[in-house]
């Protein structure tokens, strides 16, 4: 009488695709280590329009464009070498709101904060100087490829439109899409 | 039937081959990616301008007749820095023997002085504005990554370019095979 295979779905797997499984997991790891990506593929930067409106402090509007990035696994930026302008500048904004970072102690620049993964920043405006449009926030930045090479300054951009109805004060019309939205 | 066990031991097999290969690579230096075309002529390369320590005007030409290691850089690239003191030991070995390194970098030149102090630099360390990278990527770096590093035939073309670190072992290899010495 023949015994039956204690891990039935061994006995059940098919010979062939156990070999080209194994052979692929083995080939997997082998594999050279990633070329450097390109700097758009490892930074992706995206803008929002962003409106909050605070429940504390008699309700006070905050309106700006959110630039969220997102990093590639192995690769992070610089947070204090990131550069933003609008295009066309008729959209004045504020200082970029940046959080702290994680920081990294480096032996010559000394402590230097970069951003892994994702990170926000956000751009402030006033909504009484907005002008309904398509803008253009031009990104320079600086990041590396962890203990492989870093990129030298490099131009980004990242459009959204500010759609026309956005009002100079008070809440947002409703055709707009809410916080965090992506832009239309 | 065990009709499978063959199969499986060849896949065993591939997975262990596969795993030995990758610890392998763990442990050395990542493969360097693969450069662009060149695309700046010898003459070019060697009329290049860009600014040494003092501010004095400075062209890879004047180098003519030497191998020349060229290597792209800046103070804030970690990567680069860190290759920085076997480029230090591979001048000392080598300048007897026909060859000059030279940095440049599109950095603040107060940094590449300080930095150039700091670890005891022997070799000319230049700066410059665009045309850093605007040469750079003309010698293959269609990324514009750092470190870029790119040797010159003592007439002034690329024998061959290096993008990321140049291992100090890899690039003596190099060095006596481009020289024969």
């Amino acid at each position: 009488m023949q015994a039956r295979s204690r891990v039935p779905h061994l006995h059940r797997m098919n010979p062939l695709l156990a070999f080209l499984a194994a052979s692929l997991a083995g080939a997997a790891l082998a594999a050279p280590a990633d070329e450097p990506l390109d700097p758009n593929v490892a930074f992706r930067p995206s803008a929002t329009l962003v409106y909050a409106r605070s429940t504390v402090g008699g309700g006070s509007e905050r309106h700006g464009i959110d630039i969220e990035y997102r990093i590639a696994p192995g690769y992070y930026l610089y947070r204090n070498r990131l550069r933003f302008q609008v295009s066309p500048a008729t959209l004045p904004v504020g200082d970029p709101e940046l959080p702290p970072g994680l920081e990294v102690d480096d032996p010559f620049v000394g402590k230097s904060p970069i951003f892994r993964e994702s990170v926000t920043i956000h751009l402030p405006f006033a909504a009484s100087v907005v002008q309904p449009g398509r803008y253009v926030i031009k990104i320079v930045a600086q990041g590396c490829a962890e203990d492989r090479l870093c990129y030298s300054p490099f131009p980004q951009e990242a459009a959204l439109t500010i759609p026309a109805g956005y009002r100079t004060s008070g809440a947002p019309p409703k055709a707009l899409p809410p916080p965090g939205s992506p832009p239309r | 039937m065990k009709g499978w066990l063959p199969f499986a031991g060849i896949g065993l097999l591939a997975a262990l081959a596969g795993i030995a290969l990758w610890l392998a690579g763990r442990q050395a230096t990542p493969p360097a990616p693969p450069p662009g075309p060149v695309e700046a002529s010898a003459a070019a390369i060697q009329s290049a301008r860009f600014a040494d320590a003092d501010g004095n005007a400075r062209m890879l030409g004047q180098f003519a007749g030497k191998v020349l290691v060229v290597n792209f850089w800046a103070t804030w690239c970690t990567p680069c820095r860190e290759e920085m003191p076997g480029f230090v030991k591979l001048q000392s070995q080598w300048q007897g023997r026909g060859v000059q390194f030279v940095g440049i970098a599109q950095d603040d030149p107060a940094k590449v002085a300080a930095f150039g102090r700091e670890l005891g630099i022997n070799y000319p360390l230049w700066h410059g504005e665009a045309e850093v990278m605007d040469l750079s990527r003309r010698l293959g770096n269609r990324l514009g990554v750092l470190p870029h590093t790119v040797l010159l035939d003592p007439e002034g073309r690329v024998i061959d370019t290096r993008i990321g670190k140049f291992d100090e072992a890899t690039l003596d290899s190099r060095l006596s095979a481009i020289t024969g010495k």
